[in-house]
C-alpha cells in the first residue's frame, strides 16, 4: 500500500511540471503583460521595471529562473501587491479558503447523500419530487444569485447572520451554504441515480429475501456499493472548494484564495497565477490520490488490481 | 422511517435558526470606531512605489507631504509652512513645520525628503511614477541611469528645515505635484532596517493624522490616531477600511448597519437619490473616444468633426444612471482654468454637412470602421449608444470591438484601433495633467495626432505664472484639440456617488475622490 502510495506521488511531479510549464507557456502567449496600464509608462521606467523582476531577459531564461526558484520552494514576488511574496499571500489567504470550503464539502456531502438516499427509498413520491427539485435548482441557479438570495433573506429581512466579512463563525455559514448548495445538488443526484441502480441488483434481493428490515437494505448494503460515483466526485470536489471561490468570495467579502485565480490572471501578476495553479494542481493530486485510497477500502476487488 | 428522519432533520434546523437567532451578538465595533470600504486590497503602502487611488485613500490619511489640498483644490502647507520661488522660476525653497513628527515621536526633517525623492528615482527602486519628478534637475537623467549619482538630483536638504529643489524649467503648479502621494517624506532608517516589508504594521511610521494599526492582507486595514500629528488629534478613535470589492455588498453592509459610508452603485442610485445621506460631486476624471488620425477614414479632420457632432451627450447619464456630466469639453469641472464653453455642441445636421464635404453623403460610400473599447457593461451601453446615435444621425454603421483590458491596452501601445475608448483621471488638480496628454512627446497619447502650435502652448503656460495668459492659453488648446482638429470626443465627466449615515461629521471628500478623515467625528447621540 504505501508503495502504492509513493508510486502515485511520484507520478505527480511530472504532472505538476506539465501543468507549471502549460500555465508559463500560456500566460506569455496572452496579450497584455503586468505593467501595461490606463497611464502607460515612460520608457526608461517600463525598462526599470522590467529589470526589477527580470522581464527584460528573453522567455526561456525567464523559465529557468521559475523553475529554480520554484524547486527552493520559492514562487517569487507579486507584481501587482509590491513586497510580498507569493508563498506569503498564500499562505495567508488559503486557511481562510480552506476553512470555508471544507465546510461546504461537509454541508454538500452530508445534505446531498441524505437527500440522495431519502428520494431513492420513496421514488416518484413527494419527497423525491421535492429533493430533486430543489437538486435540479441547487444546479441551474449560479452562486452570485444563491448568495444575494441568502443575504436578503437571512441578513437583510431576518437578521440572523452577517451578510458579509469575516470575523466569526458566524460569518461563515451563508458563504459555506452557497458554496455547498451546487456539489450537494450534483451528489444529491449521484446518489438517487446509483442507489436505484443497486437496489435492483440481484444482491439486494438476497438481502431482503434473507429478512433484513428496509433501513438495514438501504444503508447498510445499498448505500455502500452505491457511493463510489460520489467518492470519485469528491476529490476534484474538496480541491476546487478548500481553493476557494471567486464569486463566493467577491459577494461576502470573505479574504480568501479563491480571488486570485481571477485577479491575478486580469492583472497578468505571473508569479501569482502560477503559484495559485500550482496549488491547486497539487490538490488535485493528492486529492485524487486519496479517492483512489478510498475505493480501495470500499471495493476489495480494487485491492487485488493494484497489488497485482 | 424516512418520513421520521426527514421531520427531525426538519426540527433541528429550526431549533438551530432559532438559537442563532436569540445569540445574535452585537456588532464587534466600539462606538468612535469609523468603518469604509475600498474597492481593492492597496497594492502597497510604499508611498514611492503607490499608482492606484485605493492606496492613496490608505495614504492621504496616513501620510502627509509638503503642501496638502485645499476645499478647492488649491495647494496649502501641509508639512512645508510656507515656499517661495526664485524669480526665475526654477528654484524652490520649502520651509518645514518645526512640530511636525513621525509616529515614533522623531521630527520630519528635510533630509526626509531628500531621501524619499532620490529613492523614488533611483533606478533600483523601480517606481512607475519617477517621472513626476523629471522636472527636477538631473532627475530624469539619473532614473534612466545617464549618471549613477544621486547627487546630481536638484534637491538638497539645507539643514533640517529647509528643502531646495532645483527645476529644469519654470513650473508654476509644482507645489500641486508635492501635494502627491509619491513625494512624501520617507524614513531611511525604517527602509533600510526592514526591507520591502517596511509598510507592515508595526515597522511603518508616518507622519500624518493616523497611523497603521492592523493590515490583514485582502480583508481590512485598521487606523488609530497619530499620538504625535502636529495638527488637531482625530475625533475618531479608530478607522477601519474593509476590502470589499462588491459595490452591492457594500451597500449591504452599509445597510445593516456595518459602514458609516459605501459607495453607491447605479442601480440603488433611484432609491437614495434625494434623500439626506447621499452624497455625489464629479470627480476629475474624463471619458473620451479617440481617433486614430492616421487611418482613414479619420485622417481628414471633417469626418472627425462630424462624429463628434453627431453625439448628444446629455444620453450619457440617463442610460447609465450616476448623474454623468455631459462633456463636449476636456479639462474638467472642478479643476482650474474649467471652461464649459469649449468643445463641439451636437448638431446633427452640420454634422451631415460636414460628412458630406468629405465625400460621404448621407454615409454613403463610408467604409466599414470598428469603434473598440475594453470589456465592461459600462463600455458596452455607451459603445451601442454611439453606434446607434451615429447611425441615426450620420447614417454611418459603425462595428463594435472589445477586448479584455489588458490585451485592448497592448493594442492601444501597438496598433490603436481607428476610434478607441479611453479615461483619464487627474494625479494632481492642473490642467497639465489633462492636456500634457495630447502633446506630440506624450507616451499616453494614443491618437498619433501632433500639433506644433498644442505643443507650444501647454509648455509655455506650465511655466506661466500669470493667470489669465494660463487659461487663454489652455482655452486655444482645448479648441484646437476638440474643434479644429477634433482628436478625440469626450463624452462626459464621471461622478462619485456615496451614502453617508447622518451622525457622520466633517467628511472632507474632493473632486480626487479622495477621503480625508482626519476631521471625522461620529454624533451618534
Amino acid at each position: 500500500m504505501i508503495g502504492y502510495i509513493l508510486r502515485r506521488l511520484g507520478w505527480g511531479i511530472p504532472v505538476l511540471w506539465l501543468v507549471a510549464t502549460a500555465t508559463f507557456v500560456l500566460m506569455h502567449i496572452v496579450p497584455g503583460g503586468p505593467f501595461d496600464q490606463e497611464k502607460s509608462l515612460p520608457p526608461e521606467i517600463r525598462a526599470n521595471v522590467d529589470a526589477k523582476y527580470h522581464l527584460d531577459r528573453p522567455v526561456l531564461t525567464q523559465y529557468y529562473f521559475y523553475l529554480g526558484d520554484l524547486l527552493r520552494g520559492d514562487l517569487g514576488p507579486s507584481y501587482k501587491y509590491l513586497g510580498r511574496n507569493v508563498n506569503d499571500m498564500i499562505r495567508e489567504t488559503f486557511p481562510v479558503s480552506m476553512q470555508l470550503g471544507l465546510w461546504a464539502v461537509l454541508i454538500s456531502v452530508v445534505l446531498g447523500i441524505g437527500a440522495g438516499v431519502v428520494a431513492a427509498a420513496r421514488p416518484l413520491s413527494w419527497m423525491d419530487h421535492t429533493g430533486m427539485f430543489l437538486a435540479t435548482a441547487g444546479i441551474s441557479l449560479p452562486s452570485f444569485v444563491i448568495g444575494t438570495f441568502l443575504i436578503l433573506i437571512f441578513s437583510y429581512r431576518l437578521h440572523l447572520f452577517p451578510a458579509a466579512l469575516w470575523e466569526g463563525w458566524r460569518y461563515t455559514v451563508l458563504p459555506a451554504v452557497t458554496l455547498a448548495l451546487l456539489p450537494m445538488a450534483y451528489i444529491a443526484r449521484l446518489t438517487r441515480s446509483s442507489l436505484l441502480e443497486v437496489l435492483h441488483k440481484d444482491f439486494i434481493r438476497t438481502v431482503r429475501a434473507k429478512g433484513f428490515g428496509e433501513r438495514q437494505v438501504l444503508l447498510k448494503h445499498a448505500l455502500k456499493n452505491s457511493i463510489t460515483p460520489v467518492v470519485s466526485f469528491l476529490g476534484p470536489l474538496t480541491a476546487t472548494l478548500v481553493t476557494g471561490s471567486f464569486v463566493v468570495e467577491f459577494i461576502f467579502s470573505v479574504p480568501g484564495m479563491g480571488r486570485y485565480f481571477i485577479t491575478a490572471v486580469t492583472n497578468r501578476d505571473y508569479p501569482l497565477i502560477m503559484g495559485v495553479t500550482l496549488v491547486y494542481a497539487v490538490l488535485i493530486v493528492v486529492a485524487n490520490i486519496l479517492v483512489d485510497l478510498v475505493y480501495i477500502w470500499l471495493d476489495p476487488r480494487m485491492r487485488i488490481k493494484n497489488d497485482s | 422511517m424516512i418520513r421520521r428522519i426527514a421531520a427531525i432533520v426538519l426540527i433541528l434546523c429550526a431549533t438551530a435558526l432559532w438559537v442563532l437567532a436569540s445569540a445574535r451578538p452585537p456588532h464587534p465595533w466600539d462606538e468612535s470606531t469609523f468603518r469604509m470600504t475600498l474597492s481593492n486590497e492597496p497594492p502597497t503602502l510604499d508611498w514611492n512605489l503607490a499608482t492606484d487611488s485605493v492606496s492613496f485613500d490608505v495614504l492621504i490619511n496616513l501620510m502627509e507631504g509638503l503642501t496638502e489640498y485645499d476645499e478647492h483644490l488649491r495647494p496649502r502647507p501641509a508639512v512645508a509652512r510656507s515656499w517661495e520661488v526664485s524669480s526665475d522660476g526654477r528654484t524652490y525653497l520649502f520651509h518645514l513645520r518645526e512640530d511636525a513628527r513621525w509616529s515614533d515621536g522623531k521630527p520630519v526633517t528635510a533630509g526626509d525628503f531628500e531621501y524619499s525623492w532620490k529613492r523614488l528615482l533611483d533606478p533600483k527602486t523601480a517606481a512607475e511614477y519617477a517621472y513626476f519628478l523629471y522636472d527636477i534637475e538631473g532627475a530624469e537623467d539619473y532614473n534612466t541611469g545617464k549618471t549613477d549619482r544621486p547627487e546630481s538630483v536638484g534637491v538638497r536638504a539645507l539643514d533640517n528645515r529647509t528643502l531646495q529643489v532645483r527645476l529644469r524649467k519654470p513650473i508654476v503648479f509644482f507645489p500641486s505635484i508635492v501635494t502627491f502621494m509619491v513625494t512624501y517624506p520617507m524614513r531611511r532608517d525604517i527602509v533600510e532596517k526592514f526591507g520591502e516589508r517596511w509598510t507592515e504594521p508595526g515597522s511603518i511610521v508616518t507622519d500624518g493624522p493616523f497611523v497603521l494599526d492592523e493590515w490583514r492582507h485582502e480583508y481590512k486595514l485598521s487606523l488609530r490616531p497619530n499620538p504625535y500629528y502636529y495638527g488637531t488629534r482625530p475625533a475618531l478613535d479608530r478607522v477601519v477600511m474593509f476590502v470589499v470589492n462588491e459595490t452591492t455588498t457594500a451597500l449591504t453592509l452599509y445597510e445593516t448597519g456595518d459602514l458609516e459610508m459605501a459607495t453607491l452603485p447605479p442601480e440603488a442610485m433611484s432609491v437614495y437619490r434625494g434623500k439626506p445621506e447621499y452624497f455625489t460631486a464629479p470627480i476629475l476624471r474624463g471619458y473620451y473616444y479617440g481617433f486614430n488620425v492616421l487611418k482613414p477614414p479619420f485622417t481628414d479632420p471633417r469626418v472627425r468633426r462630424a462624429f463628434s457632432m453627431a453625439i448628444d451627450r446629455k444620453e450619457f447619464p440617463a442610460i447609465l444612471k450616476r448623474g454623468e456630466i455631459p462633456a463636449s469639453f476636456w479639462v474638467p469641472p472642478g479643476m482650474p482654468y474649467f471652461n464649459s464653453a469649449i468643445g463641439l455642441p451636437f448638431d446633427p445636421d452640420t454634422a451631415r454637412g460636414l460628412l458630406a464635404e468629405a465625400g460621404f453623403p448621407g454615409g454613403r460610400g463610408f467604409p466599414a470602421v470598428t469603434a473598440s473599447f475594453n470589456t465592461s457593461p459600462e463600455n458596452s451601453l455607451i459603445a451601442e449608444n454611439l453606434q446607434a446615435q451615429w447611425k441615426r444621425n450620420l447614417g454611418v454603421q459603425v462595428l463594435l470591438d472589445n477586448q479584455e483590458w489588458k490585451v485592448y491596452l497592448k493594442r492601444l501601445q501597438t496598433d490603436p484601433p481607428p476610434l478607441f475608448r479611453l479615461g483619464w483621471g487627474a494625479d494632481y488638480p492642473d490642467p497639465d495633467n489633462f492636456l500634457n496628454l495630447f502633446t506630440s512627446t506624450s507616451g499616453n497619447n494614443r491618437t498619433r495626432w501632433k500639433n506644433n502650435r498644442y505643443d507650444e502652448l501647454i509648455r509655455s503656460a506650465a511655466a506661466d505664472p500669470n493667470p489669465l495668459r494660463r487659461q487663454k492659453a489652455y482655452d486655444e488648446a482645448q479648441r484646437i484639440l476638440l474643434e479644429k482638429d477634433s482628436a478625440i470626443m469626450p463624452l462626459f465627466v464621471a461622478t462619485q456617488n456615496w451614502v453617508i449615515k447622518p451622525y457622520v461629521r466633517g467628511l472632507r471628500i474632493n473632486a480626487l475622490e479622495l477621503l480625508e478623515l482626519k476631521n471625522v467625528r461620529l454624533e451618534k447621540s
